[in-house]
């Protein structure tokens, strides 16, 4: 006598061949949101990083993503799954069992793989949270080794999930089971989604409303740090429903002219490509705009999280040009010195005599707007010595450089401002000194105080000269030290760090780009291994998808075989479908995240393409594995069709 | 009729062996079988279940191999043939009708019609005014732009004949072509398959285990055991005379007239 266990244990043996990929996806994607909650909760790590560093908030957002992820990915992979057992689940109503019996059947089975994947990712999660913590210290750049323990509030969490997981999907079954009539599930791969020609004018209208929308949701991303969170919603908004119009009636349309034109003239390539991809395009819309979504949103996080790592060194050097600085210390910075000194460090030191005054920048655009500042005058020729990277100015005239002008709105506004004039008053009288342009970087280390501005040596002494004794007025002694050995540097800084121990708040670069990197080393961890599950899961979904059509079409490849099509000729038809639907997402996908990062990067200063295109790079690389998976398995279905 | 069946000779088979399993657990299909089939031939291949006329006529069709014997289509020896000769041969040379149509659901009639000519080098020109007589003559033209999902079974099945035929196969192969088929719809597909071997010349072998289908033949040939058993040629007779004639072969055969039952 079979009982419902022992048939679901043989149906489960018998589609384990095609449970393996989704099984590993869960499996991966559970392990993971294993080891970000234990992390969560795990203070070694926490304890070695630097206190502004929020540990366990990075890991909880982390989380809910993956939760987000995991949830879509398992109701996508367990609609086809349902899909590609139609039938079965008709045969066992024709036979007369009842809706309840395969409704349980289904959820009994269900119920089994959870936990078996449950089980594997806990223990998964275990033994490979210390991995997990060793690359989360290289990339943070701590060294040491800490010790994890097995987290029992996280293996719960993730329990939870996974209750939640079986809920949902037990849902899904239960929907499929009882709203489906017996014909529904008997052709449900027969019938075609969409074959009656599409409106005219109705198609012609959304196709043409889709590309307006993402034009749209482009354009408005261009400016989406005006009022950040409704634009970014309108944005998500437009090119959501833009990318869903385009697969469903724009690319729809494209297809149908073409077909048309052909009239009847297919050929084969045509007829194994675009003529399946027509009959499932209703199907195929949702899961290519979802595809497409997630590839977009995953190229995005991973771009931005590494052009954040990438760029650590250089955008703390926009702010923190030297190593260390002493002003007005002349005794401080000198046994500094003699501390470095002693301990063999070679260090290059450079004295800078500045000029700080009261003054104002006049904007040429608002003839009233006059606010008097501090202005910091440096010498350029001086600043050369210490081997700065810049231009003598003309007597004369004055160059701004702020490593915060972008925060204080867009760069291009901001450059409209200049050439204008800087308004000095001595003695009741005012000088007039050119301001010739803005830098997007600091001269002087951050905390030196007033507007920087570069001039030429004798500028200065001029100004100098005329501004003495006024009110604010200060000559500065700069005394900037540049280690050039990392490794020196590294002790140069705690050094540093005991020397000035006082409340003051100092700045040296090396402690700050330490913070910086162990901050977006948090960021890159975090989104590379998120990015890595949004691709295992589009990757997964759209092999799934691909070998459920595979295998419903392999009559067709028998019927073509027997015709006399032999399998390199089917193949080239199937590759071009492999093509489109992998590379229709992927392009659509990659343009929405150029523009998505290009509207992120107001966050960061230095350029992003460099550590963009990397990041898109390694992306559609492992994409492509899932590509040439599908194609292999569909070329095994297509060369074993004729036996 | 006779001036069609003297001609020359497109298929010969000569003492074909097959033979399935590993051999401890052998099985014995085909025991030597010769058939000789000349051009413009309706030939049908009759037997009971189990007589080995699939498998005979997969042989032939080259979908399958011979275990030993030798299989001539217009003089080539398919058993000499690599696969890719076999696959360009059969994509040239042969034309199939199933019983369960296989019909490209995700294509039109039109498009599963011109398929077997989508790599031949056949202008479109020519292959629309192809496609337009075979479709006239097998009365589908009008279902051109339909889903095989839209059609009736009758209609399916033409259509499949008509994809056996657009590219003037030097035979046609039909696996009971009738089998899924209404007793109208079968008697409208014989008779469109009838007016296609004696109006374009068209050689078919027809397997079939329905002695109404295969009265429409010139030429019965009955299998009994994976061996030929007798053959009935039609001659002049009428199609009801014949069909008495192949019922009699049949009652002899064992009374399996009625397969499968």
């Amino acid at each position: 006598m079979l009982t419902v266990f022992e048939l679901t244990r043989r149906s489960m043996r018998q589609n384990v061949k095609h449970y393996y990929l989704y099984f590993f996806a869960l499996i991966f994607s559970m392990s993971l949101y294993f080891v970000f909650t234990s992390l969560q909760h795990d203070q070694a790590v926490q304890n070695m990083t630097h206190p502004s560093v929020d540990f366990s908030a990075g890991f909880q957002i982390a989380g809910v993503i993956l939760i987000v992820i995991v949830g879509i990915f398992t109701v996508s992979a367990n609609g086809i799954f349902l899909r590609r057992r139609s039938r079965e689940i008709g045969l066992y109503q024709l036979i007369g069992l009842s809706k309840g019996w395969v409704a349980r059947y289904l959820m009994i089975e269900n119920i089994l793989l959870g936990l078996g994947a449950l089980l594997a990712a806990i223990i998964c999660g275990a033994l490979i949270s210390r991995l997990f913590v060793l690359i989360l210290l290289n990339l943070l750049g701590l060294e040491g080794i800490v010790d994890i323990s097995f987290s029992v509030p996280a293996a719960f969490k993730t329990s939870m999930v996974y209750l939640l997981i079986i809920v949902i999907t037990s849902i899904q079954m239960m929907l499929k089971v009882y709203r489906s009539t017996l014909l529904n599930l008997f052709q449900a791969d027969k019938r075609p989604d969409l074959t009656k020609p599409p409106k005219v004018v109705a198609s012609a209208i959304f196709a043409l409303l889709g590309l307006a929308l993402i034009g749209y949701g482009y354009e408005l991303s261009g400016h989406i740090n005006e009022q950040l969170f409704l634009n970014a919603l309108l944005v998500l908004g437009s090119i959501v429903a833009g990318t869903y119009l385009l697969f469903r009636v724009t690319i729809r349309w494209c297809f149908y002219r073409f077909r048309k034109r052909k009239d009847g003239h297919l050929g084969l390539t045509n007829s194994l490509s675009m003529a399946p991809l027509m009959h499932h395009m209703k199907a195929n819309a949702n899961s290519l705009t979802l595809i497409t979504m997630l590839s977009a949103m995953a190229i995005t996080l991973i771009s931005m999280a590494y052009a954040f790592y990438y760029s650590v060194e250089q955008e703390t050097r926009r702010d923190l040009p030297y190593d260390f600085m002493f002003e007005n210390e002349p005794q401080e910075a000198l046994s500094f010195k003699m501390k470095l000194e002693k301990e063999g460090i070679d260090v290059n030191h450079h004295v800078v005599q500045a000029v700080l005054t009261m003054g104002s920048i006049l904007d040429p655009n608002d003839e009233f707007h006059k606010v008097e500042e501090s202005l910091l005058w440096l010498p350029a020729e001086q600043l050369k010595q210490t081997g700065a990277d810049l231009n003598v100015p003309p007597d004369g005239e004055a160059i701004l450089y702020n490593a915060g002008a972008s925060l204080a709105g867009d760069l291009d506004e901001q450059s409209k401002r200049y050439p204008t004039e800087i308004e000095l008053e001595q003695h009741g009288q005012t000088v007039m000194y050119t301001l010739r342009t803005l830098m997007e970087r600091n001269i002087m280390n951050l905390n030196a105080p007033g507007r920087q501005l570069l001039v030429s040596e004798a500028t200065m002494d001029k100004i100098a000269e005329q501004m003495a004794g006024t009110p604010g007025y200060k000559v500065i002694r700069f005394d900037t030290y540049q280690v050039p050995d990392k490794e020196e540097l590294a002790i140069a800084s705690s050094i540093y760090a005991k020397h000035v121990s006082d409340e003051r708040l100092t700045y040296d670069f090396y402690a700050q780009y330490k913070e910086v990197l162990q901050m977006t080393g948090l960021l890159i961890f975090i989104a590379a291994f998120l990015g890595l599950v949004f691709l295992i899961s589009t990757g997964s979904i759209l092999y799934f998808k691909q070998m459920t059509e595979a295998e419903q079409e392999k009559q067709s490849f028998k019927t073509l075989r027997q015709l006399g099509f032999d399998v390199d000729m089917i193949m080239k038809g199937i590759i071009r479908k492999q093509a489109i639907v992998f590379l229709l997402p992927l392009s659509i996908g990659m343009l929405h995240s150029i523009f998505a990062i290009k509207a992120a990067s107001f966050m960061i200063r230095s350029d992003t393409t460099f550590p963009a295109s990397i990041a898109m790079a390694i992306y559609t690389v492992i994409y492509f594995v899932f590509a040439l998976f599908t194609i292999g398995y569909y070329r095994n279905i297509v060369k074993n069709a004729m036996s | 009729m006779d001036q069609l069946n003297v001609g020359e000779t497109v298929l010969q088979a000569r003492n074909v062996h097959k033979t399935f399993g590993t051999k401890g657990n052998a099985q014995h299909v085909l025991k030597g079988i010769d058939l000789r089939v000349t051009r413009s031939e309706f030939v049908g291949i009759m037997g009971a279940s189990g007589s080995g006329k699939t498998t005979l006529l997969n042989v032939l069709a080259t979908i399958d191999h011979t275990t030993d014997g030798t299989v001539l289509i217009d003089d080539a020896d398919i058993s000499k043939l690599s696969n890719t000769a076999l696959s360009a041969f059969r994509r040239n040379k042969l034309g199939f009708i199933f019983q369960d149509y296989n019909l490209l659901d995700t294509l039109t009639v039109k498009e599963n019609i011109l398929l077997p000519i989508s790599l031949s080098k056949m202008s479109k020109r020519e292959a629309e005014s192809e496609f337009t007589a075979i479709a006239n003559v097998l009365d589908i033209k009008a279902l051109s732009h339909k889903y095989p999902h839209e059609i009736s079974g009758g209609q399916k099945q033409r259509t499949a004949a008509g994809r056996a035929l657009i590219h003037q196969p030097s035979i046609v192969f039909a696996d009971e072509p009738t089998g899924a088929l209404d007793s109208k719809s079968a008697s409208s597909l014989l008779d469109v398959m009838e007016k296609v071997n004696q109006q374009r010349g068209v050689t078919v072998v027809m397997v079939t285990h329905d002695p109404v289908a295969s009265s429409y033949c010139s030429r019965v040939v009955f299998l009994r055991d994976g061996k030929t058993y007798s053959e009935l040629y039609r001659g002049d007779k009428t199609r009801h005379a014949f069909f008495n004639e192949i019922m009699d072969v049949q009652a002899v055969l064992g009374g399996e007239h009625v397969d499968g039952f």
